[in-house]
Order: structure tokens, then C-alpha cells, then sequence
């Protein structure tokens, strides 16, 4: 069943986007108090539980994959080392909070432009190290980040191989509505049964950090976009899909490429301090390769150039393995499953992905959108050919 | 005369020939005997059509030509011949169904193809170069035709040791043109061999053409821009604009026809 | 902040003169270097195979080195045969394997288009190595080497054995035979063909999906061959070739990534600075780092490495 055939750009259309928007707000706000209390369900003869700290986690994977999206996807550099600057964040954090006694939030203040400074720094040697050459680079240095946080010289800051755990609670403040709006669900019938009557208080810090994670993300998303679409976003394409032709149009190639790694790491940052705020604690192998290749895996199967490729993407990375981790035996048999299945179900996933849709994911969903709500485009007005006589 | 033309415009291209000679008078839709056999032949590039559903062919020892303006799709056809792009219709290579085949294949029953810019291995010696041309051959042979393309070509037998890649443009197209001869094809398709080279090199090649024709009895398919040179070496000629054969007939007469003379030979 | 501790511990580090005019402990060192040289070397190799004919990285070559030790452990301690025989099987049934793989997961791709490629190999990486672990699990086992450990030669605590020794011959056989097969046979000029020019190889009648899948064999067989000279030194667990990929990445990057000679050179250099390194500046944490600040250096010197021809850039 299709809707009506409606123009870019046309009140129709509008409509829509704007009815699409508030749809995907309600889901957003209403899911913390659904699955606050955890959820369970059985998929396949398996008994499947998500907490909302899951969901948490998947945000902050969101804005990771969309921080690599920026180098990768944007301006064509193979970024596969990206799990650094995540990590990097998120022990700057950890230290700033425990330390300096700072507040999650407030590190962003140190996060943000220190880990633009260190993607502009290591955006310079990527200006001569190129393609494979870089995504080699980029691959052991993800490898290594482990054993610098694990440097007995650094480990009483960094915890060394135990982690460190953040000795900071995230409280609600008094005046968060949590409550309020919980007991207004509840009052809603059918969907109200499935909101407890009141929370405990583990459960409206969980509600309280997902919505502080959503707004963090929600700002990122919205800062990369409007940066996305304008100047830069072009200049960035332009040098993606033709450097040559790129300079050759006045593009200053070193300031564009060394912007966007920049631009990549400080995004990565903030993954990182999310991570932080949603679990509490910091590991050295919580950002090493494995999550390198995890980032990867989100950004191709969301659509590497894509912004809502990346929440795709997170939802990936964080529900594949956490589901197949909890899975016991083969959907729809008795045959016991033991083992990392969630790493092949990834890597099925990654090869079919690049198989059936060149361009990931998100593109699939454009494609399936258009089929089920065709949308005309339109030209812009200014390059309308005007006939001299008209 | 009479022109063999084809497709919607044959009419009107039989009617700007002024020209009365009496000719050959070739029916192209019943030639079996003719070699190579193209018929309805479309290509794309993704979505964009290149090649709209063209006829050609071409008889067994014969050069034949195919002139054209930028973007007609002269590269397309030869591409389309070696499968190397996705094609719909039939070539008929001596009866033997080409589409749907593998480049390599389509090789290995004879096709040679010098692509445009030469396809040089740039990293490998001009004597190595030499010794993939003949890689499907599995003869005695290939030394003393080596020897012999040194003796043609006695710029290569110089430089046989020295990467492929550091001759001159004109040496890297002699190369390509003695590589594809090593494969000792019965049908040789060469596009723009006279591209970016000298004229009296682009004469001396097509004179080893002729030669080679004359004495293998290779048949050739040539697509040129050099429309006199192409012209007076080839003995049928084809004109393709815009994705259609719209004219064909042979050389001779093409040569003086008014509608070439214009487009394609300026005067 | 943390630059300054950094700074400060880089003081402290313990580069004391008797270290360093220790002759034995250089010599000790240095035979170390080798044979760890070696066995990166090895894999190095594999990765330029696949990188000379095919233009990418294959990420996944460490897991199909993994998957061929196992199987070597396999054949050797479980089935009984003897650790040569054992070996060799299992590189003959890993590039059995790769053949498979390059067949069903890498030729359907057009080959000139490399980034779909890379991301493939990724994904090869996730489902082998995922596989290994739910085949053999987690746990540690030790895999016999071919080549004993004793030392026909010794002085002090420098031993030159029997094993590194072992392990630099086989590279240099490798080499030697890889060598003989590209430069004077005609399967390696057909591979040779196609990595110079895929386009013009096709046109000149060379099948290029079997050369590949050639290629594929036996940058595994070699790619086994180097686990089965590693692994005896180490523990066998399924994450075991990761950090031997991580040095022979950088070793290849060093060499650059289109020469094999490259390889066994970076390789090595790679073994001798990441033991020379760790010894005389008290890094053993810092192993893998100095990977990656010996490929930044040469890399910011030599964009493409040692020996590596400068390529028109295919990502």
C-alpha cells in the first residue's frame, strides 16, 4: 500500500516529515519508561531481557559511529582506528570526574576541543599517508591503545588493567519530571500497564541518564548536520569523490582534511564521555580493536554517509552481540549455541550488507521509504533555466 | 552507388549520395558468410544507454572502420565486442555466440583488443609485455614472433629489458599493437591507435597494419578519429552517431562522400 | 597533564651504560629479533600477495593464518602426524579454504572498486575468528614447533637455536620460491599481469578470478606457514595471530606494501626494533606502540614505504 504521490518541498510533504518527526519524538521519550524496569521477551524459544542502559549504550555508539562517519564516510578516509579517540575521551572524563572532582557534563568543556586538537594533530601526517596506507595506520593504532592506558606509568591515573571505576553517581535532580510523566503513562490504558507505578531510584537514574544521553546525542547530531550540509560538508565530498578536481576548485585541501579528522576525533570524544556517564566505569579493552571493528561494522551497515546510518548503525553494534550473547540455543530448535555467535552474526551481517546495498542500511530505508511514499524532488529554484525571452 | 545503410535514416543517407558508382552490393542482413556479426547490439553504463541496437559486421580478412564523433560510442562497440561492458543483442564471432561470454574467453577464441591509452603493464619489461600477449598460445612459437616484432619494431628489441611503462607514447602503442598481434588473432580490434601520437608514426603504424593484415590475413575492426588515415587504409567503412549506425558502405566511396568529407575530414 | 607524566617517566627509564655495553644482551636480543622478524615476515608476505594482485588489504589474513594453525594443531596433536607433515597439510587445507572464500565472498565484487573489498575482509575477520573461538573456545593450548629450541651455538645468554634459525630459512625459502614462481613461470606472470593492469590482463586471455583465487591459496599457505612459526612460541588461543598481524601490518607497511622483499626487510626490522626497543628502554607495554611509531616515521618519510612503487591511489 502506497501513500499519495507528494512534492519535495510541498505542504504534503512537509506534513509528513513534520508527522514523521513527532512520531519518532513520542518513541523516543516513551521506550526509558517502558523498559525502565528491564524487558523481557522471548524470541525463537529464547528468553531475551534489554535494560534501558542498553539502549543508553546504543546512544552513545550512535554519536561514536557519527564521528566516524565524518572521516570515513564524509571525506573518504579510511578511519579504522577510531575506537581511539573514543577511548581517549572517555579516560578523560573518567579522570576529570575522579581527579578534578568535575561533573560528567562539564568535561565535555575539556573533551571536546583537547580531542579536536588531537585529530588536527593526527589529521597532519594522514595528509601524506593515503588510503590503505592510512587505514593501516589507523588499524594498529587502535590496537595499541589498550596498552598505553595499561603503561605502569600512567596507571595511577588510568587504573591500569582493572579500569577505573568512576566514583560519581548520576542523581536526578529534584526537578526532573520523571515522575510525573511516568504516572501520566501509567494513567494511559493498554500502554500504562507496562509503566511501573513509581520508580525506584536505580530506575530514575537510568531514566534520568538516557534522557541526558539523548540530549547530548540529539546536540551532536544536529551540530554535524548544519556543518554537514553547508561549505564544509561540500568541500568535504568534493574531496572524497575527486580531490584533484577539489583543489583545482580552490579547495584548500590540508585545512578540509585535517578539519574533518578534527571534527571526527571531537565527536568521538563525546562517545566517549557518554560511555563514561552511561556505565561508570572505563576499561582499557573496552577501546581497543574490538571496538574499532564494531564501529566499522555500525558505519557500513547504517550507510557510511548517512546521519541516520548512524543511529542504525549504534542500534546495530550495541543489540546484535547483546542479544546473541543472551541467545541459548538456535532460534526454533534445541540445538545449544555456546561462543562469541554475536562476532559471526556481525560479520554475516557486514558481508550481506556490502552485498545487497552498496550504500548501507539507511540508503535500504530511503529506498523502501520512497517505495511506500514516493516524494517527487525538485530542483532548486536557482538553477531553473530562464529562456531570455520568457 | 549504393550505400548499405541502416536503421531510420537510411532513406535520407541513400539520398545524399551522389555518388554513382556501381559498387558491391551487400546485403548486411543476410551475410552470413561475413566473420564477425553484430546484431541489435545495445550497451549501457548503468542506467545511461550508450548503444541504441546497432548492426555491423565484418568480412573475414577485411579492415573495416568505424568513424564517429566523441561520445558516438565508437570505444563502447569494441568494448561491447571484448565483453567489457553489459550488452544485449548478438555478436557472432565465425557463427559462435559472443554475449554472455567472459573477456578472457572471448580472447581465447581469437578477439585481440588494443584499448584506448594503450594498456601497457607499465611495471613489467617490454618483453614481458610481449610474453602475456601470447599467454593463451601454448606453441613453440612465440620466440621467433617475439624476434619478429623486434625486427618491425626495432625500437622495442632496444629497449626489451627496460619497463613498459618509461617508452615514449608512440613505442608504448607499437607495443600494444605487437602484444595483441602475439596472440596471432583472427580478429584484432584497435581503438584510436593514432590517439596523442606523431603523424608519420601514426603512418608507419598503420602501414605495419596493413602489412600484418596482408600477410596474416587478420581481420581488423578500427576505430579512429584520423578519418583520412582510417579511411584509406580500410576497405568498409561504418559511421556511428549517437549510439546508431547511420551510414556504412566501403571505404572508397565513404571517403568521397559529402556528408564524411564535412563531419569527419574537414574540407 | 598526561604528556608532562609521560615526559617525566621518560626520565626515569632505566637506560642504564652496563645494559647497553652488554654485548651478550645485545647478541641475546638481536637472535630474537630475527626469528620474531621472521615469523612477521612471513605473514607480511601473505598480505603483499594479496595486496600485489588484488590492490587491498586483507584484513582477515591474520584470522586465516589462525583458522591454518589450528588446523596444524589439529593434525599434529590430535590426529598424531608428525609436526612437518601436519603443517603442511594444514596449509594445503587453509588455502583450500581461502580459495573458497575469494570464490564466494570476493569475486562477486568488481575488482577495481577497493573499499567494499576492505569492508569484506572485516567482516572475514569477525566470522573466523568468532568461529574459532565457539570451535575451540577459549581455552590455551600449547602447539609443538618444527624446529627444536636448543642452540648449536651460544654465547652466555645469546642463543642462536636451532628454531631461529628454522624460522629465518623458511622465510628466505618462502622468498626464494615465491620469486622463482612469479618471475619464471607462467602462472606468475599471469599474476604478475594482473596486478599491473587488470584490464589489459583480462584482454589478453588471462582468466583473472583464478589467478586471484591462486593468489588467495597461497597467501594462506604462507599465511599458516607463519602462524606454525610463530604459534610454538606463544600460546595457541583464538587471539593469537592478532598481534602477530598488527607487526607484520607494520612490516609491510614498512616495505611497502607492493614488495615482497619489502616485507621480509620491514619485517625484520620491525622484530629487531620492537626487542631492542623493549630491552634497552624497559617497553614491554609499549611493544605494539613502537609498531606504530616505526610505521609513522617511515610512513611520514616514505609514503609508501621502503621499497613500495608509488601507485595512483585506488581508495
Amino acid at each position: 500500500m502506497g501513500l499519495a504521490l507528494a512534492k519535495e518541498g510541498s505542504r504534503l510533504h512537509r506534513r509528513r516529515q513534520v508527522i514523521g518527526w513527532v512520531l519518532f519524538a513520542l518513541v523516543v521519550v516513551v521506550i526509558p519508561f517502558l523498559i525502565a524496569d528491564t524487558y523481557s521477551a522471548t524470541i525463537f524459544g529464547n528468553r531475551y531481557t534489554v535494560g534501558l542502559g542498553n539502549l543508553s549504550q546504543a546512544i552513545a555508539f550512535m554519536v561514536a559511529i557519527l564521528g566516524l562517519n565524518i572521516a570515513t564516510g564524509y571525506s573518504g578516509q579510511l578511519s579504522l582506528g577510531h575506537s581511539f579517540f573514543v577511548g581517549s575521551g572517555a579516560y578523560l572524563t573518567a579522570v576529570l570526574v575522579n581527579d578534578f572532582h568535575w561533573s560528567y557534563l562539564s568535561t565535555l568543556v575539556v573533551v571536546v576541543p583537547g580531542l579536536f586538537l588531537f585529530g588536527v594533530l593526527f589529521g597532519l601526517p594522514a595528509l601524506r599517508i593515503q588510503g590503505l596506507y592510512l587505514g593501516l595506520l589507523t588499524f594498529v593504532m587502535a590496537t595499541v591503545f589498550p596498552s598505553i592506558i595499561r603503561l605502569e606509568e600512567l596507571a595511577d591515573r588510568t587504573g591500569g588493567s582493572n579500569g577505573l571505576l568512576i566514583g560519581s553517581d548520576l542523581v536526578a535532580p529534584s526537578w526532573a519530571p520523571t515522575e510525573t510523566v511516568a504516572e501520566w503513562l501509567h494513567s494511559i490504558p493498554g500502554l500504562g500497564a507496562r509503566v511501573p507505578d513509581g520508580f525506584t531510584s536505580r530506575q530514575s537514574e537510568a531514566v534520568y541518564k538516557y534522557f541526558l544521553l539523548v540530549i547530548v546525542a540529539a546536540v551532536c547530531f544536529w551540530l554535524v548536520r548544519n556543518i554537514l550540509v553547508g561549505r564544509v560538508g561540500r568541500a568535504l565530498i568534493a574531496i572524497r569523490d575527486n580531490q584533484l578536481g577539489a583543489v583545482a576548485n580552490g579547495i584548500n585541501l590540508a585545512a578540509y582534511k585535517t578539519l574533518s579528522f578534527g571534527l571526527s576525533a571531537a565527536v568521538g570524544g563525546v562517545a566517549g564521555t557518554m560511555l563514561a556517564m552511561h556505565s561508570g566505569f572505563v576499561g582499557p579493552d573496552e577501546f581497543g580493536f574490538n571496538l574499532a571493528i564494531l564501529l566499522i561494522v555500525g558505519s557500513i551497515v547504517g550507510g557510511v554517509a548517512t546521519l541516520h546510518g548512524a543511529v542504525a548503525g549504534g542500534l546495530v553494534i550495541q543489540f546484535v552481540p547483546h542479544w546473541s550473547g543472551q541467545t541459548q540455543t538456535l532460534p526454533g530448535t534445541d540445538i545449544a549455541l555456546q561462543g562469541p555467535y554475536g562476532g559471526v552474526i556481525l560479520g554475516v551481517l557486514l558481508i550481506a550488507i556490502v552485498f545487497a546495498l552498496p550504500s548501507g542500511a539507511a540508503n535500504g530505508f530511503r529506498q523502501l521509504k520512497a517505495r511506500f511514499m514516493p516524494v517527487v524532488p525538485q530542483a532548486p529554484a536557482r538553477s531553473v533555466i530562464v529562456s531570455p525571452d520568457a | 552507388m549504393n550505400f548499405t545503410a541502416m536503421g531510420f535514416k537510411s532513406n535520407q543517407a541513400v539520398a545524399d549520395t551522389q555518388n554513382t558508382q556501381d559498387t558491391q552490393d551487400v546485403d548486411l542482413l543476410q551475410c552470413d558468410s561475413e566473420y564477425l556479426k553484430v546484431c541489435g547490439l545495445r550497451a549501457a553504463y548503468g542506467d545511461v544507454g550508450v548503444l541504441h541496437g546497432i548492426d555491423f559486421s565484418v568480412a573475414k580478412g577485411q579492415i573495416a572502420v568505424i568513424l564517429g564523433a566523441n561520445g558516438a560510442g565508437k570505444t563502447t562497440t569494441l568494448r561491447a565486442l571484448t565483453g567489457m561492458v553489459s550488452t544485449e543483442g548478438s555478436i557472432r564471432l565465425a557463427g559462435e555466440e559472443l554475449v554472455g561470454e567472459p573477456t578472457a574467453e572471448i580472447v581465447r577464441r581469437g578477439v585481440a583488443h588494443v584499448p584506448q591509452g594503450r594498456g601497457t603493464f607499465g611495471d613489467m619489461s617490454v618483453e614481458e609485455n610481449l610474453l602475456v600477449g601470447a599467454f593463451v598460445r601454448n606453441d613453440k612459437q612465440v620466440r621467433s614472433d617475439i624476434a619478429y616484432w623486434y625486427q618491425t619494431f626495432p625500437v622495442l628489441g632496444e629497449r626489451r629489458n627496460q619497463p613498459a611503462g618509461s617508452l615514449s607514447g608512440g613505442e608504448q602503442q607499437m607495443l600494444a599493437i605487437a602484444r595483441a598481434l602475439m596472440l596471432r588473432p583472427s580478429l584484432l580490434l584497435l581503438d584510436e591507435p593514432s590517439l596523442g601520437l606523431a603523424p608519420m608514426v601514426t603512418r608507419f603504424l598503420f602501414e605495419q597494419l596493413k602489412a600484418s593484415n596482408a600477410i596474416a590475413g587478420t581481420t581488423m575492426l578500427v576505430v579512429e578519429q584520423n578519418a583520412g588515415l582510417a579511411l584509406s587504409v580500410a576497405s568498409w567503412a561504418y559511421v556511428l552517431e549517437a549510439g546508431e549506425m547511420v551510414l556504412a558502405g566501403p571505404a572508397c566511396e565513404l571517403a568521397v562522400n559529402d556528408k564524411v568529407r564535412r563531419a569527419y575530414l574537414g574540407y | 597533564m598526561l604528556f608532562c607524566r609521560l615526559a617525566t617517566t621518560l626520565g626515569t627509564f632505566d637506560i642504564s651504560l652496563d645494559k647497553l655495553s652488554d654485548g651478550e644482551l645485545w647478541l641475546a636480543q638481536f637472535f630474537r629479533g630475527l626469528s620474531d622478524g621472521a615469523t612477521y615476515a612471513s605473514l607480511a608476505l601473505a598480505l603483499v600477495m594479496i595486496y600485489k594482485s588484488t590492490g587491498f588489504i586483507n584484513f582477515a589474513q591474520g584470522s586465516l593464518a589462525l583458522l591454518g594453525v589450528y588446523l596444524v594443531y589439529v593434525f599434529s596433536v590430535e590426529q598424531g602426524l608428525p609436526i612437518a607433515v601436519a603443517v603442511v597439510c594444514a596449509m594445503v587445507a587453509s588455502a583450500l579454504v581461502a580459495m573458497f572464500i575469494e570464490r564466494t565472498f570476493i569475486r562477486p565484487f568488481p575488482p577495481n572498486n577497493v573499499l567494499p573489498l576492505v569492508i569484506v575482509t572485516l567482516g572475514l575477520l569477525l566470522i573466523i575468528d568468532s568461529a574459532v573461538g565457539i570451535v575451540w573456545q577459549f581455552r590455551t593450548r600449547s602447539l609443538p614447533s618444527m624446529f627444536s629450541d636448543s642452540a648449536p651455538i651460544q654465547w652466555g645468554i645469546a642463543r642462536l637455536t636451532w628454531r631461529t634459525i628454522g624460522n629465518l630459512g623458511a622465510v628466505f625459502v618462502v622468498v626464494g620460491l615465491l620469486y622463482v614462481l612469479m618471475a619464471r613461470t607462467k602462472i606468475g606472470l599471469a599474476f604478475r599481469a594482473v596486478s599491473s593492469n587488470l584490464e589489459s590482463a583480462q584482454l589478453m586471455g588471462i582468466r583473472v578470478g583464478s589467478t586471484l583465487g591462486f593468489g588467495w591459496a597461497l597467501a594462506a599457505a604462507i599465511g599458516t606457514l607463519s602462524g606454525a612459526l610463530v604459534v610454538p612460541d606463544l600460546l595457541l588461543e583464538p587471539s593469537v595471530m592478532l598481534r602477530v598481524l598488527i607487526f607484520s601490518l607494520a612490516a609491510a607497511a614498512l616495505g611497502g606494501l607492493d614488495s615482497m622483499v619489502g616485507a621480509v626487510l620491514g619485517g625484520l626490522v620491525v622484530g629487531l626494533t620492537r626487542n631492542l626497543l623493549v630491552t634497552f628502554l624497559d617497553l614491554s607495554e609499549l611493544a605494539l606502540a613502537t609498531a606504530v611509531a616505526v610505521i609513522l616515521v617511515v610512513l611520514l618519510a616514505r609514503p609508501t614505504g621502503f621499497l613500495g612503487t608509488v601507485r595512483r591511489e585506488r581508495v
